[in-house]
């Protein structure tokens, strides 16, 4: 009798241990609203604020706009919390599904959350005049059936990046404009050089950017904010060629599993002939190898015809009760008027989006190769509802051109999960 | 559920006078079951629940589907390589630790100068997050700066670096060997306690009847550890099945499912599919999956029967 009983308690253990185990995945539902601690006048209201880190400088960057504010505004107080870009998305689905939704909210797709009815239009969090500042093209991306959810926050482009020493080793005089004069000048260098030609990075951290910029330099694109188009001839031939690059040994090793920040890290030491970078990685070379001999150039394309990947990054609300409105058009007002925008802008190193910081930063010559590509930028399809799932897939199937899936396969594999969360 | 029924089980048998007296327990037994009940129930319950819903990519509950998501699931074309992976992983894992650690605990239990220390340097990796032991390896694998990669390199074997984490088969290796490598400690002790319990006397006898070492470790020793290893061995099954950390930090940057186990494919589906419900569904089938390997192996093994 006693040992069948020991014998339960076994098996009632180890199911309660499978059970334990099988279930750490679950992130807390049956969280509580905490809406109504700013009911009364002078209280103070707290904001919860979720946002990624760009840089080692992000944090640092908005605890500053941060404490600014609050020295300005006694009743409002904001609770920072940063996030990589690889989790944030993650701890935000968390958040909503506990109802504790951000009050400011910096990602990149919204489009999902503005047609679930979470997001606040920009005119309940901001003011009349930050509104109208936004340059005209980044507000209408920001757009879902005509009503603003977005503020526009950064723009972005990629541009070449090319090791001018490996390139006189390698003997190469004209920086590459067209894939073939790419693919000619990174064999070279990988032939000639110690060092790896042309650095395509299809890891999950950018598969989608690259191939993107690809896919952009043969006219194509991801779809639009109504139909998701990966599957295309234009794109197919662009992701073949990207193929060829691989197969003939042009590029870094496993650039499958390849993250873009450790293989820039590479380009900064010298030993990349070729990268699309941002406007960030210029900041990176001069703190970390002021030495190196390098240029920026316009994307290399199929014809020669200019195309980049455009990027644009945005701050928005999420409504939970509405009580918070007017505090955080108080923190958005606060945060884009010109001063403290473009020094967070041009500190991060990126583009402004507004007519106000634009001028401010005319100047800036960093920032010139870039400001000059974004009229031929294309943007990613972020107001389509099936966007986050189409970004995923490229995270986490694109990769597989590099080992030996054929590009056909891949590109379709990438439509049917696109499709497949319409 | 099934903590209930066995507790259920004897008090229906026995005389109602006794079932009284669990009521009389249940004030202190009450703690207990409402911390099994609110971590572990309701969360599994919810997940069942989830995993009949269909929910939208931000997370809000659309509507039931009944088994919709079940059918997805099965018609998957990336099911069988992952669940042959997750086999593969499991069993080598699960063998290589036990029969390392056998080895280990037998050194351990004897007596030599600094036992202590060698004893204390077992548990470790134990020690050390599993996270953290993990990066470390994955960084000396790393084809540009690896450490390791160097040390081949340097020694002649490598022309230049091997991204042993970046290609499906390799990473799966390395992975185990990690994985085997933080499971040392636990497995170790266990047996290492098994082995103290055994008496001195069955030892001496086997002795006297002239039973050579080999023979006596195979008929004495080792049915004598049978309550130890089957603790071990159940653990650790549970325990590498469910294995996430080793295996998403280390096979996470190959694409494609061709290195995914089912817990890095539900991982996988949750991240960048975003798909809740599906991934539910799947923690269903994989919770099923352990339910039936322990179910089979308390009936086979009868960890609890007396030697």
């Amino acid at each position: 009798m006693k040992k069948r009983n020991l014998r339960g308690a076994v098996v009632a253990g180890a199911a309660a241990a499978a059970l334990l185990l099988t279930s750490c995945g679950f992130g807390g539902g049956g969280g509580t609203s905490d809406g109504g601690s700013s009911g009364s006048a002078g209280a103070v209201t707290t904001l919860d604020m979720l946002v990624p880190s760009y840089s080692d400088g992000t944090k640092a960057l908005w605890e500053k706009v941060i404490k600014d504010f609050e020295a300005a505004n006694s009743d409002v107080k904001v609770n920072l919390e940063m996030q990589s870009w690889e989790n944030i998305e993650g701890v935000l689905k968390t958040k909503i599904q506990g109802n504790k939704a951000p009050d400011i909210y910096n990602g990149g797709a919204f489009a999902e959350f503005a047609a679930e009815g979470l997001l606040a239009p920009v005119t309940d969090v901001a003011s009349e005049a930050t509104v109208a500042d936004f340059q005209p093209s980044f507000a209408d991306n920001e757009k879902v059936d005509g009503t603003q959810y977005g503020l526009p926050l950064i723009a972005s482009a990629r541009a070449l990046f090319y090791n001018k020493t490996l390139m006189k080793e390698a003997g190469i005089t004209d920086v590459p404009k067209t894939w073939d004069e790419l693919y000619t000048a990174s064999k070279a260098i990988s032939d000639k050089t110690k060092s790896d030609g042309y650095g395509m990075p299809l890891g999950n951290e950018e598969a989608q950017g690259e191939s993107m910029i690809w896919f952009a330099g043969n006219g194509g694109n991801f779809g639009t904010g109504t139909a998701i188009e990966v599957d295309t001839p234009a794109n197919l031939e662009a992701a073949d060629f990207m193929q060829k690059m691989i197969k003939d040994g042009v590029t870094q090793k496993d650039p499958g599993a390849t993250q873009r920040t450790p293989m820039l890290n590479t380009f900064i030491q010298g030993k990349l002939g070729f990268a699309y970078a941002l406007p960030q990685t210029i900041g990176q070379i001069k703190t970390e190898n002021p030495d190196l001999e390098y240029g920026v150039a316009p994307v290399a394309t199929k014809t020669g015809t200019p195309a980049t990947l455009g990027v644009a990054d945005r701050l928005m609300s999420f409504k939970n009760d509405g009580s918070k409105a007017a505090s955080v058009k108080k923190f958005m007002d606060y945060f884009f008027s010109a001063d403290v925008y473009t020094n967070w802008v041009s500190t991060e190193g990126f583009l402004p989006t507004t007519k106000s910081g634009g001028e401010k930063l005319a100047g800036d010559e960093t920032l010139k190769p870039f400001l000059d590509m974004l009229p031929s930028a294309v943007f990613y399809p972020t107001t389509n509802p099936a966007w986050n799932a189409t970004d995923g897939a490229f995270k986490s199937l694109m990769g597989q051109i590099a080992t030996g899936k054929s590009a056909a396969d891949v590109l379709k594999e990438i439509q049917a999960k696109a499709d497949a969360a319409k | 559920m099934s903590v209930s029924t066995a507790q259920k089980r004897p008090a229906k048998r026995k005389s109602a006078r006794e079932g009284a007296s669990f009521l009389a327990a249940l004030p202190w037994i009450g703690p207990a079951l409402l911390l099994i009940f609110t971590i572990v129930v309701f969360p599994a319950g919810y997940m069942i629940y989830n995993s009949t819903r269909k929910i939208s990519q931000v997370g809000t509950d659309l509507k039931g589907v009944g088994f919709d998501n079940f059918a997805k699931v099965f018609a998957d074309p990336n099911l069988p390589r992952i669940l042959l992976n997750t086999v593969v992983w499991v069993v080598v894992v699960v063998t290589l630790t036990v029969v390392i650690s056998l080895a280990l605990a037998q050194f351990l239990n004897k007596p030599f100068p600094g036992r202590t220390l060698v004893r204390m340097a077992v548990i470790v990796p134990w020690a050390a997050s599993v996270v953290m032991t993990t990066t470390v390896f994955y960084y000396a694998m790393d084809p540009n700066y690896g450490i390791f990669n160097k040390f081949l390199t340097d020694i002649g074997l490598l022309d230049e670096g091997f991204g042993f984490t970046k290609n499906a088969v390799p990473a799966m290796a390395v992975a185990i060997v990690i994985a085997v490598f933080v499971s040392i400690p636990f497995t170790t002790y266990t047996i290492l306690a098994g082995l103290q319990a055994i008496p001195g006397e069955t030892l001496e006898a086997a002795r006297v009847d002239g039973a050579g070492r080999w023979r006596t470790y195979i008929s004495v020793i080792l049915p004598q550890l049978r309550g130890a290893l089957a603790v071990a061995v159940l653990i650790n099954i549970i325990n590498v099945f469910n294995n996430l950390p080793i295996l998403k930090i280390i096979t996470g940057s190959i694409p494609g499912y061709s290195a995914d186990t089912l817990m890095t494919y539900i991982f996988k589906v949750l991240q960048f599919d975003r798909r809740l419900d599906i991934s539910s569904a799947l923690s269903v089938v994989n919770f099923a999956i352990v339910l039936v390997i322990v179910a089979i192996y308390v009936k086979t093994v009868k960890p609890m029967k007396e030697v």
